[in-house]
């Protein structure tokens, strides 16, 4: 059985909800198309949830009804060897003031619930539908087939929201064909049971307060980091690694992950707690030069899909990138619904309002970040400048003590060498 | 926290049909074999004595590491499991 509807969404996560949630609130028949058994199934993140400033415009209320965990008040780095550490944290009062600038979420939560507002709006959810192929006629996109079940979905527009691999976007020629290592990471995460009172104990919060905390120098030489999350009442635990580095280095995820846990400075924030849950993904780390085409004939790319994510060290961001460049879709589905146009030219629109978009301008702006993060040096060699300064100048033993510029820069020496030194600070200055 | 028995925090609905076929005499030829260490599920073993890989699909978190790191091409099906069978987070 063939069913029409005006236009489809693959991937019920953020972007595609997004989408889908915003084109049915302008009173088009969409189809959201979800692989998992129910939205966020399939998910999983290591992050903070950012301001969505396109989608509050659809959805102005959804801060007070989206399932939250916690808002975070205090961000922080952790400069890391095999057992120092060596933390900076920022706690601002304008973070525990609402609009607040970021919250904790579970997806499996979070994607559910975005989704079954997607339907309240009047979009129709289709679950346990793993896209097969796209329909195209006359090399237009014009629907698509699912996994296993007979008939078709029709539309004379797709939208591939079907995450980071995006198999949709490759059926329809616009993604390549593979993928560079060098352009993606893997994330693997722990959720840790952990009472409410607990964390805020431990981590110096109170209320609903949450803290985020990164770690550089805890992969042993792999490129990437670690991350430490407070939900309610749980911790989310990981690590990520440059898919390149990882493959290269013949270490596993796993001992990389068990190792960082034993870690003792890490072992004191995750004492007592209970694992809960071990999930991983893929994170489109290659910023603006990964982005595939946009837009073909019939069909737009979405959040991860579209390679929407940046990754500067600093922040992370994809679902804010997700849901922004979902609702921009959506609004170009509309125009060309009322345009009559579906044409890759009719849907350039989608192109037009993401590069006026924060999403583009800050992708651009950070263009260099994926390649200056591409350095061994930063993963080992630094935090343990930084830990070792640090260890140095708190020392008091009796023995005179050095100029502290000249301490760093006989310890870089030593450990980076001045050349790397210099040319790793230019990299840093021109990237960021 | 045991840390070993890490796999066994997440659930799956497994399907009988895998959703990923490997031609694994291709990997006898590779040089790099990144899929052992790489996929954060230990899905993939080469054996070294039987000059042997070896896949299983139960445990596999369907996060795309293999997809990214086999240069080799040794895929005859690569795809996400069919609707809702697979890994089913439950909270993370």
């Amino acid at each position: 059985m063939t069913k029409s509807f005006q236009a489809i969404v693959v991937g019920a996560g953020p972007a595609g909800s997004s989408a889908a949630l915003t084109m049915a609130r302008a009173g088009l028949d969409v189809a959201l198309v979800e692989r998992g058994s129910f939205p966020g199934e399939k998910n999983m993140f290591g992050g903070v949830l950012h301001r969505l400033p396109a989608l509050e415009e659809v959805f102005p209320d959804f801060w007070d009804r989206a399932p939250l965990e916690r808002h975070i008040i205090k961000k922080g780095v952790t400069f890391m060897t095999g057992d120092s550490s060596f933390n900076t944290t920022i706690e601002a009062g304008n973070f525990d003031t609402p609009p607040y600038n970021g919250y904790t979420v579970f997806r499996p939560r979070f994607d559910r619930w975005l989704a079954e507002e997607a339907v309240n709006a009047g979009a129709t959810l289709i679950t346990r539908a793993s896209v097969d192929t796209v329909i195209q006629e006359d090399g237009k996109v014009c629907g698509v087939t699912v996994l296993d079940r007979k008939g078709e979905l029709r539309a004379p527009l797709v939208i591939a929201a079907d995450g980071v691999l995006s198999f949709t976007a490759l059926k329809a020629g616009l993604r390549r064909p593979t993928f560079d290592p060098g352009q993606m990471a893997v994330g693997v995460k722990a959720l840790i049971d952990m009472p409410h009172d607990v964390i805020n104990d431990r981590f110096g919060l109170v209320r609903e307060q949450g803290f985020a905390n990164e770690f550089v120098g805890c992969t042993e030489g792999v490129r990437g980091g670690g991350f430490l999350y407070t939900n309610y009442d749980s911790l989310s635990v990981g690590l990520v690694f440059h898919l390149a580095s990882l493959k290269e280095s013949g270490k596993t995820p796993y001992d990389l992950f068990n190792a960082f846990m034993e870690q003792p400075q890490v072992a004191k924030m995750v004492r007592g707690g209970k694992l809960l849950e071990y999930s991983a993904h893929l994170i489109p780390e290659g910023g603006y030069d990964m982005i595939p085409e946009l837009c073909g004939n019939g069909i737009m790319v979405a959040g991860d899909a579209a390679a929407l994510c940046n990754a500067t060290g600093l922040n992370l961001e994809g679902i804010n990138l997700a849901s922004h460049s979902g609702v921009l879709a959506g609004r170009a589905a509309v125009e060309a619904h009322q345009n009559g146009d579906f044409s890759r030219k009719g849907l350039a629109r989608y192109r037009e309002l993401l590069d006026e978009s924060y999403v583009m301008k800050d992708l651009k702006t950070y263009r260099r970040a994926p390649k200056m993060l591409h350095n061994n040096r930063i993963y080992q060699e630094y935090p343990e400048v930084v830990c070792s300064v640090m260890e140095y100048l708190y020392r008091i033993d009796g023995a005179p003590k050095e100029n502290i510029s000249k301490l760093f820069l006989k310890t870089a020496r030593e450990k980076v060498g001045l050349q790397n030194l210099v040319a790793d600070g230019f990299s840093a200055w021109r990237a960021l | 926290m045991n840390i070993d028995e890490i796999f066994d925090y997440t659930s799956f609905t497994i399907d009988r049909e895998p959703h990923i076929v490997l031609d694994a005499q291709v990997c006898v030829g590779c040089d790099a074999r990144g899929c052992t260490n790489a996929c954060p599920a230990r899905c993939y073993t080469w054996s070294e004595e039987d000059q042997k890989m070896t896949f299983v699909h139960d445990g596999c978190l369907e996060c795309g590491t293999c997809y990214v790191v086999c240069h080799k091409k040794a895929f005859t099906r690569w795809r996400y499991p069919r609707g809702g069978f697979g890994v089913a987070y439950r909270m993370t």
